[in-house]
């Protein structure tokens, strides 16, 4: 069995743990995010041909007040960072985060930017032109929807492959 | 979909009692809402207020008295008017102000309890006084009232306190006579610790109920363990939720750790049960424990961190989260989770129950006796060898180390002094029949003089011929038998260098060969040739003496030659004192001259040294011989025949010197 750490970044009421309340098996409290700062879930995938155990570490959202605790960053394999397509700074905010866990971690790990709430895209503030800039910094990301599920399974099996890719070339 | 609803569309919220509504949702009058702000104030405030407002009112100045302004206003704010007329009214009204505020007070009592204990604070010393002041009045009623309480309360607790002690007392009974408390006074007694401390140590009922090993900067779980009892009943949850509860764990570390910028948590305790962590850099056990462990528990759990970090250091130091590697390690766990599980007490049939103990009491003491006796047994069989190792000549024991316990067999250290030519220590016990394994021995050379040591020595330092006998009295040793000659000279030499000898006598020893050569000896030097007057050839009758003489000459040179020895001859010749002293020595000389030279004649080879004496020495012999002839003959050869002469005298020479007179002296 592999099993791989995974934290989940992102702004404060982007939808975090609704993508995993929704999407994996959790044994704890949501309220473990107002109190710990952090809420551990599990979610299962079958790629590759082998099957890995993806621990997600939902951390607590980040905004003005509230910065997150990045020593539940220690250790992790890959990250999610977290943006809510219907507030524009939410983004600025998860861009923000990948870079402070990248300077936590000292190396670029695999990670994926989710783009939430894809099933009201006629209300987003983030603008095709802002994705476009995306992919022009190379930032792979995914426009998910929590409620519908869209591309969120496609979001977690990328993330894994790339993690094991990761490890393969580690070896 | 997020589940976040926008503050507008969220329902209304009850605040501080009262519905908030948005404007215009509901119709509310205008006397309602100074109520509801009245009713929003609390009892207190509102009697300062009431005295404000009646400052207030009295501080307007008067109604105008003009009639047209009067009309004037009642047209314009008749129902203005008469509304303030009616609060007017209402607000200094006592009986009515009571009523309002009864209606709100259980509410306001609630909500100032909720928000702080200012109300608690207030009422404290009016309610002690109410109570105090109540119970002195009517302690009767008190009474009635708490009886029906107090009584089963304090039956129950006494009965409790009864029971309690009553198994104690039982549980004393059973420590004391039972089997069980014999055992466990027996360990105490083997370990050193009160009994007290064994009897806490083995009821103390704990169990180990789940061990996680974790990777610390992962808080992924690489392997786990659970109670079987435990995970049977389903009170452990399951290996998956293993998976998060180790990520929680972390993470609960983690936020005490940054919370308290403290050390590590150690343990953490919810009610029976506790989680004990041992950590690592790279990895750390955490076991949840029910009940109240010993404190081996710990070192435990060290320990096989400790294993765990060994066998799996590079496996750990290169985690990238396959957990494989590590499947070998609930084998370790596992020893820790069985080593401390205390099982429950059996159910003993009653008649082993009763009779076990007892047989097996009995079982000890024979046992005691048995391994007691083998003790005594054995400490008696090495005291008796000890006592056979000390009469044996050549050794002497200095110390023995006795190993006295009764269950230890090892080998009694000796230390002794010992001559190398006595006798092994471990030989004289095989002698004597006794076990040589008994003891260890640490021998230090020395030299004895015990007399036995001391001939046993002699024999082997002379390679003694078996015709001579040795005996040692106050140090004086004698030999006695025959022996060759360079063996007797050699020997008395080294003897007296031997130590334990002071003295040598070799009296009793003689050399067969020795004595033929000094016979032989004798033979020749007693031999005397006489010569007549002015000749220098042996007189006839003398002949057969001279060639008596030579023969023995020849046969002591042929005899020396086998010992070794140097023989050697001196012939003196001499002459009467008839002539001139001169003449005289010429004539000794050519005497002893003629003799070599018939000796020299007979093969001899011997070094012959003669001399010419002349008359110095004439001899005072007057032998029958001479008597007789010079009687019969008439002095044919002169007047003094026996001074006219040669003489022999034999040397032996050997390395050292023997002489003649040492030789015969054997």
């Amino acid at each position: 069995m592999i099993n791989k750490k995974v934290c989940m970044l992102g702004a404060f009421s982007v939808g975090k743990t609704s993508l995993v309340s929704q999407f994996v098996h959790s044994v704890f409290s949501d309220r473990y995010l107002s109190t710990v700062g952090v809420k551990i879930s599990k979610k299962e995938i079958m790629t590759c041909g082998k099957e890995i155990n993806l621990l997600l570490w939902d951390m607590e959202g980040k905004d003005a007040y509230v910065d997150i605790n990045t020593s539940y960053l220690r250790g992790a394999m890959g990250f999610f960072v977290v943006a809510d397509g219907t507030r524009k700074e939410t983004l600025d905010i998860a861009l923000e985060l990948r870079e402070i866990a990248f300077k936590y971690l000292g190396k670029p790990l695999p990670n994926k930017l989710l783009i939430n709430k894809a099933d009201i895209r006629n209300k987003w503030e983030i603008t095709p032109e802002m994705l476009e800039g995306l992919r022009e910094k190379r930032i792979d990301f995914f426009c998910t929807s929590a409620k519908s599920g869209d591309t969120v399974d496609d979001a977690f099996k990328s993330l894994t492959e790339e993690m094991l890719q990761e490890q393969n070339s580690a070896k | 979909m997020t589940t976040e609803l926008p503050v507008s569309e969220q329902a209304p919220v009850k605040e501080s009692g009262i519905l908030v509504e948005d404007s215009g949702v509901t119709e509310v009058s205008a006397t309602e809402r100074i109520d509801a702000h009245l009713a929003n104030d609390n009892v207190a405030e509102n009697a300062a207020v009431v005295s404000e407002d009646e400052a207030f009112w009295k501080s307007i100045p008067e109604a105008p008295t003009d009639k047209e302004v009067k009309l004037l206003r009642s047209l314009l704010f008749s129902r203005e008017i008469a509304i303030i007329e009616k609060l007017r009214s209402s607000y200094t009204n006592a009986q009515y102000n009571a009523k309002k505020v009864g209606n709100i007070l259980a509410e306001a009592i609630l909500l100032r309890s909720k928000s702080d204990n200012g109300l608690n604070v207030a009422l404290e010393s009016v309610v002690d006084n109410i109570l105090q002041s109540s119970l002195q009045k009517r302690k009767t009623e008190f009474v009635d009232v708490l009886y029906p309480l107090m009584g089963p309360t304090i039956r129950k607790s006494i009965a409790e306190s009864f029971r309690s002690m009553m198994a104690d007392f039982g549980k004393s009974m059973e420590m004391a006579f039972s089997w069980k408390g014999l055992r466990w006074r027996l360990e105490a007694l083997r370990t050193g610790k009160t009994f007290s401390e064994v009897v806490l140590l083995h009821t103390l009922e704990y169990r180990v109920e789940q061990v996680f090993f974790i990777h610390s900067d992962t808080g992924l779980l690489l392997s786990y363990l659970i109670n079987e009892e435990i995970n049977a009943k389903g009170e452990g949850g399951d290996t998956n939720d293993a998976g998060m509860l180790s990520g929680m764990l972390t993470a609960i570390q983690d936020f005490v750790r940054d919370c308290f910028k403290g050390g590590d948590v150690e343990s953490m305790q919810m009610g029976e049960c506790t989680i004990y962590i041992k950590k690592s850099r790279l990895a750390y056990l955490a076991c949840v424990v029910r009940g109240i462990p010993p404190v081996g528990l710990q070192r435990k759990l060290e320990e096989i961190l400790e294993m765990l970090l060994i066998e799996y250091a590079d496996e750990l130091n290169d985690f990238c989260g396959d957990t494989a590697p590590f499947a070998d390690a609930a084998r370790l766990l596992e020893t820790c989770m069985l080593s401390h599980y205390q099982r429950e007490g059996r159910q003993v049939h009653p008649f082993w129950g009763k009779w076990v103990p007892y047989a097996l009491a009995l079982s000890f003491c024979i046992g005691l006796g048995v391994v007691y006796y083998g003790h005594a047994a054995n400490i008696g069989a090495h005291r008796e060898a000890i006592a056979v190792l000390r009469a044996e000549p050549g050794l002497m024991i200095v110390h023995v180390q006795e190993e006295s316990g009764i269950f230890d067999r090892s080998p009694w250290k000796v230390i002794a002094f010992h001559d190398e030519f006595a006798r092994m220590p471990a030989d004289i016990l095989t002698a004597n029949g006794m076990d040589a394994a008994l003891f260890s021995f640490n021998l230090v050379p020395f030299i004895s003089h015990d007399r036995s040591v001391v001939l046993r020595r002699a024999e082997k330092s002379f390679s003694l011929p078996e015709t001579v006998s040795m005996s040692l009295d106050n140090g004086l040793l004698t030999f006695k038998g025959t022996a060759p000659m360079a063996w007797i000279l050699h020997t008395r030499e080294a003897a007296m260098l031997l130590p334990g000898v002071k003295q040598v006598d070799m009296r009793g020893l003689r050399d067969p060969l020795a004595e033929e050569i000094a016979r032989r000896v004798k033979i020749v030097e007693g031999v005397t040739v006489r010569f007549p007057a002015g000749g220098d050839m042996p007189i006839t009758s003398d002949q057969p003496h001279l060639n008596n003489a030579m023969d023995a000459l020849v046969e002591l040179e042929r005899l020396t030659r086998k010992m070794g020895i140097v023989v050697s001859l001196t012939i003196y010749g001499h002459a009467d004192a008839t002539g001139t002293a001169k003449r005289n020595y010429e004539i000794s000389q050519a005497r002893a001259h003629t003799v070599a030279s018939m000796l020299y004649a007979r093969g001899s080879g011997m070094p012959i040294s003669i001399y010419g004496m002349g008359s110095q020495y004439p001899s005072d012999e007057k032998t029958g011989e001479y008597e007789q002839e010079k009687t019969m003959r008439q002095a044919p050869y002169g007047d003094d025949l026996a001074s006219r002469r040669i003489e022999f005298r034999v040397h032996l020479t050997s390395q050292p010197t023997i002489t003649t007179e040492r030789l015969l002296s054997q």
